[in-house]
């Protein structure tokens, strides 16, 4: 009878629930919507004066490809440093249809810059908005199995170009990005300097000792887990990767951990709790769950934890740390209390 | 403000070990061109600079560094097993680092090795890492870590007990293996191949529980592995891109514990009259498991205002239970005020998850692609079909035959959960970037309920939510970057108490490069939670603040700084039932102050040394006040033309108001040489 009660309830308040989040939302959205044609227009009404009040520039042919030999010719340094380049692949694979114009596949046909000199008249990706930046990396990358989260990532839509994190000059098979662990943790910490601060707790994964990097555990292009997490064997959560014996399936589990995953207990990135734990003491871990009263009405929002086992003396020391006797909170193959 | 003149006093001597700073010493130009890569992203530098040129290549066979030398540490001063628990760093001769880069001018078996080892020598953590290439034939990458797992915090267990915080004691190393075998880089299709395993081995010291009467600790043996193998094919082109793989798993789980010792347990006090106690324990799991799993994901460049993206992910992991306890001593069940001299439990079962999770979107541009709507949907639903059968016969030695007690359930858990996400961004011009969207989340679960529950082995949930998104990106010129982000939401119904209900987060992250060498980054996040649900209350709000400054300047080689404060509140209230169901509430606080540094100088020299000042700290407080410090100083003293001399000295002191006999402190020094080709 519970689930109807609850989804009575539910009904009682879905709607204008419903209605004041989709406002919030809509109000956001609306906004910029709204905003985009009239901006637009002013834009436009301000670029049509300055053209009117400045002299026509005289018009320019459209640049041309000139390939990479004729670039080398001025930027000598780079073009010997690029044989080593990943990007060299580039300058020979017809598969791109770069070939010969590896330098121009990034900065844009160059026959206008070689006339004139002029850096205003060459592409320069880290001056573009980061979306252009973009498209200009996706020519080719896009179609390749590392973007395919690139649609739930939030460095791409926070305008977080490729070349925010890619140097794309650089040498070596693998130099457009670090591979070292403490250079990873170093390039990320740069922005991330709040979670670089969580790993300053004492109890936190291994990343200030270079044994760990944040990729290890997030995708910085995106995937189908929240922030970026990494999955393992397919669709479980990456924590799985290192932490096998958690994987389960386990003939008892413990609800939160497949629906909340680890982060309902643990501070991944450090706590000053032992075993990075959201609280400073276990038994307020699962007792802010597990405090649901047994009578029929249970709350709407917060249905699946249980009632307390009120026969513990929760006084005593013995049982201020669940997990002393629950200790295979992860989930249980042998029993239905998690004690074994 | 005593605070805060302390804090920029210690700054250069309490700070912590930047990333950076983990690494063999590097030229003092590497070193400033690392930490401007810190201050700015490459998209952020000047407009003004030149291109930068790439380092220049290096026509050596080999080149690389090697680090070794010998590690002491002063006596442990305070908990030495909060110190193994938090540090865990040993004496002995080390090899520090090896960072090897072989180029084979013939490029026979490869053209090009990488291989790098770090913190061998009964370090806590050791990782090797190689990375073998010849173009267009392979690309091999293989990757091994070893960490070690020390957890024998004292107020994590029973602090009372006699043998208290030796419970949920753990000795263990964790070993991943990770080699993946790529074929044909660069081309159209690729195949893969891929092995990984992790396992963990290790002693520790877990409860017996004796249901809720008493309880014991028992020496353990933890073995278990999991390992993976997968294969798949990758197609590239310039339109699209499948990967399609398919994987297996193996898992087994072979934990024991066994005790012959008397034991009283935690329990002080006889129960109606009895002592209970322990005499002798065999406890055995025997746990398999296998699984198999498909990946099929997918990118489509549909036109060049449109792409398409997709994943279909399955996975199907089973396992299948063996376990057997045999137990000795004086028991006793409560629920039938039994009391008994020895137990034996059998369990056997299954459990099988099939797991299914898809995700499709795409990205549509428009306007020069200044306007962009991006649509995203996932799904994630799993089954859990299990059926645990465990049986418990309770005797007493005696000709009364014994008790038994057979748990068999045979239960379905079904978890649906579904997302929707709509995003609009706008260029506005080529300095403002405006976000808005709209995410969806609804999900349903009917999962296994506790022992305790008043409606029966399965308890439903549902989650509904709306969160409104907002954004903005402002970029004036290359030196400013600004980034604001909102987050709303609305739920109709949540999983759990403490779950996100009613949410506003909110972050503010802004840069500024005053010149090439000084550079400003500020954050500032916070997230404000409510579920006004009267036998509940939550309330939760989470502050962090964090300010960056680097310098680095460019006409003087020898000094660069970096410095990091951060601040982060944290305040949870929420209402639960204490002693006999009472309604009490739980509050949480946390008030914390960490600060990180490092100072280098170059020295004057004919090749110069190099000198690292800096370290961490972390003061909390709040409902675990702590406070952990930890400056080092290092040197590299260059000896010869590619020997230098490091050595390196830095201080872990650990200290906690309520649990103060977990403090420690400790110096350790290490000296070692550094040979670079």
């Amino acid at each position: 009878m519970k689930p109807l009660l609850v989804t009575s309830h539910c009904q009682s308040t879905v709607l204008p629930r419903l209605l004041r989040g989709a406002r919030l939302a809509g109000l956001v959205a609306a906004a910029l919507l709204l905003a985009i044609p009239g901006i637009a227009q002013e834009k436009a009404a301000a670029q049509e004066k300055a053209a009117a009040a400045a002299p026509a520039p005289a018009p320019k042919k459209p640049a041309e490809y000139i390939g990479s030999e004729m670039c080398g010719s001025c930027h000598e340094d780079i073009a010997k440093a690029f044989q080593k380049n990943p990007h060299q692949i580039v300058e020979t694979d017809k598969k791109r249809h770069f070939d010969t114009k590896a330098c121009e596949s990034c900065h844009g046909p160059g026959s206008n810059h070689m006339e004139s000199m002029s850096a205003a008249d060459i592409r320069n990706p880290l001056k573009l908005r980061p979306a252009e930046a973009d498209r200009a990396c996706l020519t080719c990358h896009l179609n390749q199995p590392t973007h395919v989260g690139r649609i739930n990532s939030s460095h791409a839509k926070n305008q977080v170009s490729c070349v925010s994190c890619h140097s794309i000059h650089k040498n070596g098979p693998h130099g457009l990005v670090p591979r070292k662990a403490t250079e990873i943790n170093q390039l990320c910490s740069g922005c991330h300097s709040d979670v670089w601060a969580s790993f300053q707790r004492p109890f936190k994964h291994k990343l200030p000792e270079g044994a760990m990097s944040c990729v290890d555990c997030h995708n910085p292009h995106g995937g189908i887990l929240p922030r970026g997490l990494q999955t393992a064997n397919a669709n479980e959560p990456g924590c799985n990767n290192c932490h096998g014996d958690k994987r389960g399936p386990f003939t008892f589990e413990h609800a939160p951990v497949r629906l909340e995953g680890c982060s309902a207990c643990h501070q991944p990135h450090g706590s000053a709790n032992p075993r990075m734990l959201t609280r400073s003491e276990v038994r307020f871990v699962c007792l802010e769950c597990h405090s649901n009263l047994p009578a029929p009405t249970l709350p709407a929002n917060g249905t699946l934890g249980t009632t307390p086992p009120a026969f513990h003396d929760l006084r005593s020391p013995r049982f201020q740390n669940c997990n002393v006797c629950h200790q295979k909170v992860h989930g249980s193959y042998v029993s239905r209390d998690l004690l074994k | 403000m005593r605070f805060l003149l302390a804090l920029i006093l210690l700054a250069p001597a309490f700070a912590q070990q930047s990333p950076a700073q983990a690494n063999p010493p590097a030229k003092p130009e590497e070193k400033a061109a690392e930490a401007t890569a810190q201050t700015e992203t490459k998209a952020e530098k000047p407009a003004d600079k030149p291109a930068e040129s790439p380092a220049p290549s290096t026509e050596s066979w080999i080149d690389g560094s090697v680090d070794f030398g010998y590690r002491w540490l002063t006596n442990v001063n305070g908990n030495f097993q909060q110190y193994r628990s938090i540090v865990n760093l040993g004496e002995g001769p080390k090899l520090f680092g090896v960072d090897l880069t072989i180029q084979d001018p013939k490029r026979r078996l490869f053209d090009r090795l990488d291989a790098r080892a770090y913190g061998w020598g009964g370090d806590p953590y050791s990782t090797a890492h190689v990375n073998m290439r010849k173009a267009k034939i392979y690309d091999l990458n293989f990757d091994y870590r070893n960490i070690a797992y020390f957890n024998a915090v004292p107020s994590f267990a029973n602090p009372s007990a006699p043998l208290g915080f030796n419970e949920q004691t753990f000795d263990l190393h964790r070993k991943t293996i990770n080699a993946t075998l790529d074929f044909n880089p660069g081309g159209h299709i690729l195949p893969y191949l891929a092995y990984e395993r992790n396992s963990g081995y290790g002693n520790g010291i877990e409860t017996w529980v004796n249901e809720s009467t008493n309880e014991y600790p028992v020496p353990t043996v933890f073995r278990d592995s999991t390992d993976n193998y997968r294969g798949g094919l990758r197609l590239e082109y310039n339109r699209f891109h499948v990967t399609v793989e398919q994987g297996g798993t193996t898992f087994k789980d072979d934990d024991q514990a066994f005790d012959r010792t008397y034991q009283g347990g935690d329990r002080t006090t006889p129960l109606f009259g009895q002592t209970l106690y322990l005499t002798g324990l065999n406890q055995a799991y025997g746990i398999r498991g296998t699984s198999y799993y498909t990946k099929a994901i997918g990118t489509l460049h549909v036109t060049s205002n449109m792409d398409f993206y997709g994943q279909f992910l399955y996975s199907d992991p089973k396992t299948d239970v063996n376990f057997n306890e045999l137990a000795a001593g004086n028991f006793s069940q409560i629920n039938s005020l039994l009391f008994y001299s020895n137990q034996l439990t059998i369990g056997t079962g299954a459990a099988n998850q099939p797991h299914t999770t898809a995700n499709l979107g795409y990205e549509i541009r428009l306007f020069k692609n200044h306007l962009r709507l991006m649509y995203s949907w996932i799904t994630d639903r799993y089954t859990d079909n299990a059926s645990p059968f465990v049986t418990q016969t309770f005797g007493n030695g005696s000709a009364t035959p014994p008790a038994t007690i057979a748990t068999a359930l045979n239960y379905g858990q079904k978890v649906n959960y579904d997302q929707q996400q709509w995003d609009v961004l706008y260029d506005l011009g080529s300095k403002i970037t405006l976000r808005g969207g709209i995410r969806w989340v609804s999900g349903d679960a009917t999962v296994l309920a506790g022992s305790l529950s008043q409606t029966g082995n399965l308890v439903s949930g549902k989650l509904d939510r709306t969160i409104g998104l907002g954004g903005l990106t402002y970029r004036p010129n290359q030196k400013f970057t600004a980034n604001l982000d909102y987050e709303g939401s609305s739920s109709d119904n949540i999983y759990f108490r403490t779950s996100l209900n009613e949410y506003s987060k909110g972050r503010a992250r802004a840069k500024y490069q005053f010149n090439s060498a000084l550079g400003l980054q500020a954050r500032f996040t916070v997230l404000d939670n409510q579920n006004p649900d009267p036998s509940i209350r939550y309330s939760l709000r989470a502050r962090d603040n964090a300010i960056t400054l680097f310098w680095t300047p460019k006409s003087s080689k020898f000094v660069s700084l970096m410095g990091e404060y951060d601040r982060s509140t944290v305040q949870s209230s929420i209402s639960y039932l204490g002693l006999f169901l009472s309604q009490q509430t739980s509050s949480y606080r946390d008030n914390s102050h960490s600060a990180t540094a490092a100072l280098n100088l170059t020295l004057p020299g004919v090749v110069p040394a190099k000198l690292t000042v800096g370290g961490s700290l972390f003061v909390s407080n709040g409902s675990r006040s702590t406070q952990y410090y930890q400056p080092l100083v290092k040197l590299s003293l260059p000896i010869g033309k590619h020997v230098y001399w490091n050595t390196d000295w830095q201080y872990y002191g650990y200290g906690e108001q309520a649990y103060m006999f977990e403090a420690f402190r400790t110096h350790v020094f290490e000296t070692g040489l550094r040979l670079t080709k």
